[in-house]
Order: C-alpha cells, then sequence, then structure tokens
C-alpha cells in the first residue's frame, strides 16, 4: 500500500468526482490532494513532494495534455494517470507518447485505478531511489581531482596503467597512485563496480577511436562540464 | 270618289304607313317587341297618337275635296285620326312582330299554347258574333253597352297569356268582325253609319291601349320573373361548384332559405325546413355554442367562424361561415345571410403540415441531441464515475476492520446525490428529444437558460469557451413549449460556437441576455465569432440556406417558424466589436 510521504494529486473540475475518487483513494491507504483545476495544481506544484497525478482530460482552462505539456517542459518528471469520459484512440496515444502511465476510461473500476496509482507510485519511488544515487555518484565525483578524473574514464575504457600513462605523458607508478586513490574515494574495489557506478551518471568512457596520438586536455574539459551540468540540474530538483 | 280623293286618301294612308314604319325603325327599334311597359308606352304614343294625328291634317282633306264643308274640318280630321289609329294600333304590333319574327313566332310555341291561341281566336270571333246578332236584333238597347264588354275578358285573357302580341290580335280580331258586321247592318239605330264606326273606333282604340299596355307589363313581369328564376339557379349552380353553401335568415320566421348545397353540406334532406334545431343538431357538439350564437343568433361576427359538422355517416367535415347582416336605415335587423364553405381538404392540410413541422423540428432535435452526445456522454460519465469510486470505496470500508459508519453514510449520500445528477441529466436529454405536441405552459426563461447552457456544458468546456448570463432571475415568464423554446436557444448557442471555432481562445465568449421590454421578453445570444455576411441577413431564415459545410440549412428557418407560433420575432444582426446576436422577443407573461 501507499508510503507515508506519497500523495495523490486529483485534478478534475467536477467536485462530486473529486471527492468520491478521494475516498476511493484513501480506503487504499493513499493521501490526497484536489484541485479543481489545472492552473490551480500547477500553482502549488512542488516536484520535491513525492507523489502522482490523476488527471480528467477535459477539464475548462488548461486541459489534462496541456497540463502534461507544461509539467514536461519544466523537466519535472511527476508520473501522469489520465482518466476521461471519452478517450479517443488518438489522444491516447499522444498522452502515453507523452510519458503517461496510464489512460482509464471513466467510470474507472477500484482495481484499476489503484493499480495504476500503484505502478505510478512504484515508477516515482525508483525515479526518486535513481535519481538519489546519481546524486551520490556526481557527489562523489566532486571530490576527486581533475588527474584522478581523467584516470578514470581512462579506466573505464578498459585501459591498462601503461597505456594511461602513454596517453597522459607520465609514468605508469604515477597512474598507479591516481587509481588507487579514484578507486578508494569512489568506494569501489574493482572496475566493472566503477564501470557500473559511472554508467548511473552516463559518463562518457575515454574515447579509443582517438588511435592517431593523444588530445590536448579537451576530454578532460567536455567531461568535467558534463558532469557538472548534471549535478545542477539533479539539484535542481 | 273621284280621282284627286283617291289619291289624296292614298297619299295619307300611304304618309301614315312611311312615318309610322319610320318611327318604328327609328325610335322603338329595340327587342324583343312589346317586352317592357315602356316601349308599349311608346309605341302606342307614337304610332297610335302622333302619326295618325299628323296625317289626319292632311286626310281631313279628302272629305271637303268631296264636297264636304270647311266648317266640319275638325270632324274630318277626327275622323281620319280614329281610322288610322285603329288601324295602326290593332295590325301595327302584329306587322312588326310577323315582319321581324316571322310566323315561326306562333309554330315555335307548344301545342297547347297554339291550341290555347285558337281557343280564344275562335272565341272571340263567336262572342263578337253574338254581341251583333243580338243587338242587331234590336231587343234589348239599353243592355247594348254592356254585350260590348263580353269580349273583353277574352281579350285580356289573351293579353295576359300572350302579352302584347296576344292583346293586338284579339283586338284586330275583335275590330275586323265588329266592324264587318256593322257595315251594312244597323247595330246603332240612331246616327248615320260613320258615326256609328266612329264610335266602334272609339270603343276599340280605348279598348286596345291598355289591353296592349297590360300585355306588355305581363309579359314584362314574366320575362323579370324567368330572369330571376334563372338568376337564381345560375348562382345556385355556380355557388353547388364552388363548394358553397348559402343560406339566408330572418329572425321572425324560423325556418331558413338555403341552397341544396347548402342543406348537403350539413348533411341535411332536401324536403324538410331548415330551422335552427336542424343546423345545430348537424353540428358537432362542442361547436354548437358557438354556432348558436354567430351563424343563428344575432351577434355581427367579422372573422369568418369554423366549426364541424358530423355527417349522417359520422364523418366529420369542416365548414367555416361568413355572415352579414342586413339592415335597415334605423338600424333593426332585417335579416342575416351567409355563406358556408368546406375547408376540410385544407384543415386536413394544414393539419399534415402542422405535423410535418412538428416532425422536422423534432428530426432537428434529434440531431442536435446527436451533435452533442459526446458532450452529453461526459456529462453522465462524471456522476457514474463519481458513483462508482463511492460504492467502491463503501466497499472496501465493509471489507476493511476499522469500520467508520460516518464515513460509509457519506458515501452513500453521495452516491445518492450523484444518483439523482445523472438522472437529471437523462431527464433533459429525453425531453429534449421527446416528440410532444407542444404543451404550452408558463415557461421561466431564466430557468430556460440555465438548463440549455447545462446542456451545452461539456461543449462549452472543450471549445474554451466563456460564458456569461445576464438574466432577472424568477420573473420574466413566457407562455409557451419549453421544448421548443430549448431548442431554439440551443440551436442559436451552437450556431455561436461554431462560429467562434476560429476565433481566438481567449476571445470567444457567449452572452445571455434577457429583459423585459414593456410586455415583451427579450432574449438575445452575443458571441464574437465571424459574423454574418455582408447581406446574407435575409437569406438565413430561408430553407436549405446554409454557411456551414455540413449544414443543412433548417435550423434557423425552424427556430424562426417557432418562434413565430409562439407569437414573438427572431432576427440576427452583427455586433459593432465582432461576432454577431440573435435576437428574440415573445410575449410575456404575468406567472
Amino acid at each position: 500500500m501507499g508510503t507515508t510521504d506519497f500523495a495523490v494529486f486529483l485534478i478534475d473540475d467536477d467536485p462530486s468526482v473529486l471527492k468520491a475518487l478521494t475516498r476511493l483513494l484513501q480506503t487504499a491507504g493513499y493521501k490526497t490532494k484536489t484541485f479543481s483545476s489545472s492552473e490551480a495544481f500547477l500553482d502549488e506544484h512542488d516536484p520535491s513532494v513525492p507523489g502522482c497525478a490523476v488527471l480528467d482530460l477535459t477539464m475548462p482552462g488548461l486541459d489534462g495534455l496541456e497540463l502534461q505539456q507544461k509539467l514536461a517542459n519544466k523537466a519535472t518528471r511527476r508520473p501522469i494517470v489520465f482518466l476521461t469520459g471519452h478517450g479517443s484512440v488518438p489522444v491516447s496515444v499522444r498522452a502515453m507518447k507523452a510519458g503517461a502511465v496510464d489512460f482509464l476510461l471513466k467510470p474507472v473500476k477500484r482495481v484499476d485505478l489503484l493499480e495504476a496509482v500503484g505502478r505510478a507510485a512504484a515508477l516515482d519511488k525508483v525515479a526518486r531511489w535513481a535519481d538519489e544515487e546519481r546524486r551520490s555518484v556526481y557527489a562523489v565525483l566532486e571530490k576527486l581531482t581533475a588527474r584522478e578524473r581523467e584516470v578514470l574514464t581512462h579506466v573505464i575504457a578498459g585501459r591498462l596503467n601503461k597505456q594511461i600513462a602513454a596517453d597522459l605523458g607520465t609514468v605508469e607508478k604515477t597512474i598507479k597512485v591516481h587509481r588507487s586513490r579514484m578507486m578508494a574515494k569512489m568506494g569501489v574495489r574493482t572496475v566493472a563496480a566503477l564501470v557500473r557506478l559511472t554508467q548511473k551518471v552516463s559518463l562518457e568512457p575515454y574515447r579509443t577511436a582517438n588511435l592517431f596520438g593523444p588530445k590536448a586536455n579537451s576530454t578532460d574539459h567536455v567531461n568535467r562540464a558534463q558532469i557538472s551540468a548534471h549535478a545542477d540540474s539533479d539539484r535542481g530538483r | 270618289m273621284s280621282l284627286p280623293e283617291l289619291l289624296a286618301a292614298f297619299a295619307t294612308n300611304l304618309a301614315v304607313a312611311a312615318l309610322s314604319a319610320a318611327a318604328i325603325q327609328g325610335r322603338l327599334s329595340d327587342r324583343p317587341w312589346f317586352a317592357t311597359f315602356r316601349s308599349t308606352a311608346n309605341f302606342v304614343f307614337i304610332v297610335g297618337f302622333v302619326c295618325p294625328a299628323i296625317v289626319a291634317f292632311g286626310g281631313a282633306f279628302v272629305p271637303i275635296l268631296s264636297g264636304g264643308g270647311v266648317d266640319n274640318y275638325w270632324n274630318f280630321w277626327t275622323q281620319w285620326f280614329a281610322s288610322n289609329a285603329l288601324g295602326n294600333l290593332a295590325l301595327g304590333p302584329l306587322v312588326v312582330v310577323l315582319a321581324c319574327e316571322g310566323p315561326r313566332t306562333f309554330w315555335a310555341q307548344n301545342s297547347e299554347r297554339k291550341a290555347e291561341a285558337l281557343l280564344i281566336g275562335t272565341s272571340l270571333v263567336v262572342v263578337c258574333s253574338i254581341v251583333f246578332d243580338q243587338s242587331a236584333g234590336q231587343l234589348m238597347r239599353s243592355f247594348l253597352p254592356v254585350l260590348f264588354y263580353l269580349p273583353v275578358p277574352l281579350v285580356i285573357w289573351s293579353a295576359a297569356r300572350f302579352g302584347a302580341k296576344g292583346a293586338s290580335a284579339a283586338i284586330l280580331v275583335m275590330a275586323v268582325v265588329l266592324i264587318w258586321r256593322s257595315l251594312g247592318s244597323n247595330l246603332f239605330l240612331s246616327g248615320t253609319a260613320e258615326s256609328n264606326v266612329f264610335a266602334l273606333q272609339v270603343f276599340l282604340i280605348s279598348l286596345a291601349i291598355p289591353m296592349l299596355l297590360l300585355g306588355s307589363s305581363i309579359e314584362e313581369a314574366r320575362q323579370a320573373n324567368q330572369q330571376l328564376r334563372q338568376d337564381e339557379e345560375r348562382m345556385a349552380f355556380a355557388a353547388a361548384a364552388a363548394d358553397i353553401g348559402l343560406w339566408q335568415h330572418n329572425p321572425h320566421i324560423d325556418p331558413f332559405w338555403a341552397t341544396d348545397h347548402c342543406r348537403a353540406m350539413l348533411g341535411l334532406q332536401k324536403d324538410p325546413p331548415v330551422t335552427r334545431e336542424t343546423i345545430l343538431s348537424a353540428v358537432h357538439p362542442d361547436d354548437r355554442a358557438l354556432v348558436d350564437d354567430i351563424v343563428v343568433g344575432t351577434r355581427d361576427s367579422q372573422a369568418p367562424l369554423e366549426f364541424r359538422v358530423i355527417m349522417p355517416d359520422g364523418q366529420m367535415k369542416w365548414l367555416q361561415a361568413k355572415r352579414a347582416t342586413n339592415r335597415n336605415a334605423a338600424g333593426a335587423m332585417i335579416n342575416t345571410s351567409g355563406v358556408f364553405t368546406d375547408i376540410t381538404i385544407r384543415k386536413a392540410a394544414e393539419a399534415e403540415a402542422e405535423l410535418q413541422r412538428w416532425e422536422l423540428a423534432h428530426l432537428m432535435r434529434v440531431s442536435q441531441v446527436g451533435a452533442l452526445s459526446g458532450g452529453l456522454a461526459h456529462e453522465l460519465t462524471q456522476p457514474l464515475t463519481a458513483i462508482l469510486a463511492n460504492a467502491q470505496a463503501a466497499q472496501a470500508m465493509l471489507s476493511g476492520k476499522a469500520r467508520n459508519l460516518e464515513d460509509l453514510a457519506g458515501a452513500i449520500d453521495d452516491i445518492i446525490a450523484d444518483d439523482l445528477r445523472a438522472s437529471e441529466v437523462i431527464q433533459r436529454l429525453r425531453t429534449l428529444l421527446k416528440n410532444g405536441k407542444g404543451e404550452v405552459e408558463a415557461v421561466n426563461i431564466h430557468d430556460l437558460i440555465n438548463s440549455t447552457l447545462r446542456l451545452l456544458n461539456n461543449e462549452l468546456i472543450s471549445r474554451h469557451v466563456k460564458t456569461k448570463v445576464m438574466a432577472a432571475s424568477g420573473t420574466d415568464f413566457v407562455e409557451g413549449d419549453p421544448v421548443q423554446l430549448q431548442q431554439v436557444l440551443l440551436n442559436l448557442m451552437m450556431n455561436s460556437l461554431e462560429a467562434m471555432m476560429n476565433t481566438d481562445a481567449w476571445r470567444r465568449s457567449l452572452t445571455l441576455t434577457s429583459q423585459r421590454i414593456n410586455d415583451q421578453i427579450e432574449v438575445k445570444v452575443v458571441d464574437r465569432g465571424t459574423g454574418i455576411d455582408a447581406g446574407g441577413e435575409a437569406a438565413l431564415f430561408n430553407a436549405f440556406f446554409t454557411t456551414k459545410e455540413r449544414g443543412l440549412g433548417l435550423g434557423l428557418s425552424i427556430c424562426s417558424s417557432i418562434i413565430e407560433r409562439h407569437g414573438g420575432s427572431l432576427s440576427l444582426s452583427n455586433n459593432a466589436d465582432g461576432g454577431a446576436t440573435a435576437r428574440f422577443c415573445l410575449p410575456a407573461i404575468n406567472a
């Protein structure tokens, strides 16, 4: 059943529908919050609160699809369950393509609604957990020195210490030191674990296509910029 | 007689004949001859008096030439005048008729008439002969003048039966017999033969003139009578051909005068008199009071009255009555006359047209419902969603451990409320789909506007149209069929919505106003759409005129006829700031 801090945001222009859905979801232990229009929902929207939105498609002002669009523009990943009296195939396809969790027809059965809301809750939870994980990876990456980060991209590209040393124009011993410090900071013992970790933040490995000689520290710049950008956007959520 | 005498006599006789002929030709040529009193009087005056009088001035010289004294001129003049006048009066009419119409006038008569004419002629000859034989026997001298009157009844008979022609023929027979018998016989003991003949002439002239006039008068009356009968027959025929029944009623005499066709229209027998009772018995019981008042009664009515009659075979007919009251100079009613027209076919056609209008209006409502079906489904889905959610919540509450009866009662209350809401939607839909026959009731315009907006609720939301209602609640009542009036409002609003399809969403708005202006309720539907094409206002109300790609072009034409049947008018105009306004006025009632 629902987690303690997870909320279902109900948006419908019909007060009696809002009231009934609230009652229904409460029997399943969900917390709910109701809004009579898309605008009212957007005004109060806090992305940090875990929850999903159950939207009516036809509403005065912004309709359901427009609200979905607005949320996407804000890069806020709020799972949406559509609830409509008359859904056509094109409309439902549009909604699903835009990332809706489900597209339910009114009047909705309890099992269907709870199943969809449950799925939305799971998605929200997974997304938040992934976010959390990503944030922790970024936090560790932030702690690395520039050289250690450089070595990391080479390591996850599967290169040997000797090759790395040649690429970076230093001796193998130095690379070994950087490498062991980096592994310690990242909290991993094996290269495999390191790769899994960096994949969570989609960190690009050093490009081995660079066969015709070393490039100046350009890759390093790119990666640094990439990482900080990710970190910023994740913090912004 | 000497030659000059003969010549003079011949000349004067010729002159009288020529003069008379000229006079007849010039002055009296209106035919048929002697058919009117006036023409006969003219004939008598000219041919029987003027012409003989003029010619007698010459004729009087004939006896003078033969030795008569000049002192006797006026005696001779009188003799000449009398003999010519008698000749003209006795022979003239017959000569004229024979000359112009020929003997066929006689032969054209049927055998009874011929026999009658012969009987009169023979009787006259016999009677006249007897008169002379009696008087010639010198027996009853003192009785003589009375005897002379014996032929008179026969002359009157002839005049009465054959008119002026008969009279003149009888006079001629009498004159011939009398003069023939008197010449050479001693009818009158005293006096000369000339004075005797003169006395006879005066007698015959004084008999001929009134008889001729009497005959022509009778002829005239007979012809007028015949004309009248013909006219009446023609009128009755024309009235029957036009399916019109004529009647007349004198308030002091009960039986009506009515044409045969009029009786047939009422389903009455031909023979018994038409009375108030027989008319009323034919009329439909519900219409009897009206018919009694207007047809039989004394009330004047300008508008034609329509009423039903029941035929003997049980069939119902619609008749229309128009009535006029004839009054004398003092204003008292003389009689009433009127016509009945059979309007059964028209009534049937009207009923048929009315039925078709209803059907058409109903079909338009059905198609409106079709257009609204999506929105109406949504209107139904909302309460159904709430009901299902509440019911399932209640179910979950019951199966759960902690049962809160208060929450359960709340869910059930909401189920009931939403169920009622859903049935209201269905009720509205059913009203719109109903093929009613226009029950008239007091309609609150404010409520009507609001319920129409509810029907359109979903449409307005999905089209992003804002609505504004400006109506005085509870005071504006009109009399009419709420279904039809709602259809009009719905149609006008739908038109507005369609006109605003290409309007910017923020500009789309629909304003509904109703206000009382004197004894009218004015309702306006104002939109901000494309408006009406210039010059196209008049065509908008025509059937099958449409500006829509998929329109039938019947909406406004039906709306307009609905409003007109409610005693109002519908008009469309463009707004100064864009869009159009549909406006209709209906008579207000105080409810």
